[in-house]
């Protein structure tokens, strides 16, 4: 296998061609949607639109491709990157050309990805973030897999190297590989209601979308003749009604599996000498390495059910990572010890044992409030649509509401260890949020006018990718947590980078 | 490596009592006034802008003067509240952080640790430049809201801060 120098300004893949003309019609495509289904219908029926024949149609239609190609030709020739030193180096444009630069040890994260059509050709693409702007992100959209790898390599090796030696093995050590049976169980045990609420705006959004159409068809007159048929007794809308839910039901439990699937097909948790590898994905095959260093915060979730099936998730929280991006960064269904391991792996010296402190009973008072809210609103609207026919519904909603201060109590907690914060919170999830002192990047003490009265203050840490808040402790302790990690952070120097 | 895990005795390290919070310059409440008044004056002319509009209509029977006094009520009520929020605005610098505190309902102290902060922002609006003030801003890393704004700084105090931290900022790198 030829060794590919860097050192020289490189192009890409000749097939990323492909790749910039696949992508650039697909944008273009999507842009003038409603227009080319307007050509196309008139295409169909062989009609004329205006002086346009449909050979003129056909014509323009290939010109515009043949545009995009060439387009697409030119993008590559000038897509030129090398690495230096301390730096990687980009230029692309074609009439307006730009120089990028990357400071090596700026790199946040090396993403490889593969989406359909790469899988298909063979490439993979490279795609470099920063910390900073969203806007010096760099994508190489096609290089074969070596040259991808070894790029990534090379990129991570050089940043590294001034605060440890250079990694000596490159043992590939798959540490975890999901089963299909623990996906189909992280997929049956998610919280099925935000599925359920898209798949219901999605049918809703399907129907206004559509309805013009339906009308047209006759479909509603069809359907209302049919329903006449059974019509008259209350039972059979009631089971039409339990029967629509179920179907919604259904639909959106297959939705969570499917999407898990798809998201989470054949995760592969790889572990090297620094740095931990996922790789993950059905059509869009992703790989990412996480550096320990770059990690600010870290969560684990999991429920009820999910404890019960020993399904745990890792998430990890980068600097600035846009929202699409940190969805990558999630390890699902891992075993509970599977979790520890990699949390000792990611941060050094973890402290597990230690006592946990809990909020003040004020938590509570603040939750009821909540929940009266809650019920007021649900109360007021139901009373405005149906009327006091209502009622009933609080029988069901009290209790609930109760559990939720009972939970959302009982499950929140704070550590402070030496180096760690460890925060417990969630009511149907139970989720626990790690960060490193010295990553903090600000606290805040926050008092509202009711607690000043009762001593008790809440303290709010940011880091570089999430606030989190110690509830309502007591004002002294409030004090002294706030003083502790400031004096963490200022004295010991350490970046947060 | 010469590492030490000394025992931190949590009574001698820097307290946030112990810090003297400075007020922000008086004069900002004067912009915070003056940008008040006019909200008010702009409501006060809508009303009367109505009262003509509606002058006529025999229909349209709202007592003006009720409606007037309603606004007057409360700028009246905005300003003592906008005056006791004022004081609750102060500010420090410490050696290693600097810490901000406001708010009158809510009230909250920030600190951020100067090796924290990414880069130092000066900004004068045109009123502020009338009263010789500055807004003074700290951005640190990420969005998660870190981020400090100091209004009403004497000018010369904001410049003099910036220096401190931009110093700082460059030194350590």
């Amino acid at each position: 296998m030829e060794v590919t120098d860097f050192s020289q300004p490189i192009r890409q893949s000749s097939k990323g061609i492909i790749i910039i003309f696949a992508f650039n019609a697909f944008k273009f495509f999507k842009k003038f949607f409603v227009l080319l289904i307007a050509f196309g219908l008139s295409l169909m029926k062989g009609k004329t639109i205006g002086s346009l024949t449909p050979t003129m149609i056909w014509l323009g239609f290939i010109g515009i491709l043949i545009v995009i190609f060439i387009i697409a030709i030119l993008k590559y020739l000038n897509f030129k990157f090398h690495l230096s030193e301390d730096d990687f180096h980009l230029s692309t444009g074609i009439i307006n050309k730009d120089t990028t630069i990357i400071p090596k040890s700026k790199i946040q994260n090396v993403y490889i990805k593969q989406n359909f059509l790469q899988q298909l050709i063979d490439v993979v693409s490279v795609k470099i973030e920063t910390a900073g702007d969203k806007k010096a992100e760099i994508e190489i959209s096609a290089l074969d897999k070596p040259t991808a790898l070894l790029l990534k390599k090379k990129l991570f090796t050089k940043a590294n190297v001034d605060e440890h030696s250079v990694e000596v093995t490159d043992g590939r050590d798959v540490f975890f590989k999901v089963t299909p049976k623990r996906l189909l169980l992280e997929g049956l045990s998610q919280n099925h209601f935000k599925s359920f609420t898209l798949i219901l705006a999605f049918g809703f959004g399907l129907y206004t979308e559509f309805q013009q159409y339906l009308e047209e068809l006759e479909v509603i007159e069809y359907a209302k003749d049919y329903v006449k048929v059974e019509e008259g007794t209350l039972i059979n809308l009631l089971i039409t009604n339990i029967l629509i839910v179920l179907v919604f039901v259904v639909v959106s439990f297959l939705f969570s599996i499917i999407k898990t699937f798809i998201i989470n097909f054949n995760l592969e948790v790889v572990e090297h000498q620094k740095t931990i590898e996922i790789n993950k994905g059905l059509f869009n095959k992703v790989s990412l390495s996480l550096t320990p260093s770059r990690i600010q915060n870290i969560v684990i979730t999991t429920n009820r059910v999910k404890q019960y099936l020993g399904l745990h998730s890792l998430a990890v929280r980068q600097a600035m990572t846009d929202q699409k991006q940190q969805k990558n960064f999630n390890i699902v269904a891992l075993e509970k010890d599977q979790v520890n391991y990699l949390i000792d792996k990611l941060l050094v010296d973890y402290d597990r044992e230690g006592e946990l402190s809990k909020p003040r009973p004020y938590f509570m008072r603040i939750s009821t409030y909540h929940m009266l809210l809650f019920l007021a609103v649900t109360n007021g609207l139901a009373f405005f649509i149906f009327g006091t026919e209502l009622w009933w519904i609080n029988v069901l909603i009290v209790p609930l509401a109760v559990l939720y201060v009972y939970y959302a109590y009982k499950k929140a907690y704070y550590k402070i260890s030496n180096n760690y914060i460890t925060i417990g919170s969630g009511v149907i999830d139970t989720t626990t949020n790690i960060l490193e002192i010295h990553k903090i990047q600000g606290i805040k003490l926050k008092q509202s006018f009711f607690q000043k009265r009762r001593h008790i203050a809440s303290v709010v840490i940011s880091t570089a990718s999430k606030k989190v808040t110690i509830p309502y402790v007591s004002k002294a302790e409030a004090l002294s947590i706030y003083n502790f990690l400031l004096f963490k952070v200022e004295s010991q120097d350490r970046d947060w980078m | 490596m010469n590492f030490t895990n000394l025992q931190i005795e949590t009574e001698n390290i820097p307290q946030l009592e112990d810090i003297v919070l400075k007020p922000i310059s008086k004069s900002y409440f004067k912009i915070i006034v003056l940008n008040q008044l006019l909200l008010y004056a702009l409501l006060v002319s809508l009303v009367f802008i109505g009262k003509y509009i509606t002058e006529n209509d025999e229909h349209v029977i709202i007592n003006f003067w009720y409606l007037l006094l309603v606004v007057i009520v409360f700028c009246i009520i905005n300003f003592i509240y906008s005056y006791l929020a004022f004081k609750k605005r102060k500010y420090a610098i410490r050696e290693h952080d600097v810490v901000y505190a406001k708010g009158l309902i809510v009230h909250s102290i920030i600190a951020v640790p100067i090796s924290r902060i990414q880069h130092v922002e000066e900004s004068r609006s045109w009123l502020a430049r009338h009263f010789g003030l500055s807004t003074l801003k700290l951005f640190t890393a990420g969005e998660a809201g870190s981020d400090l704004s100091i209004k009403g700084l004497p000018h010369l105090e904001a410049k003099k801060i910036k220096e401190i931290i931009s110093a700082n900022i460059n030194g350590s790198n």
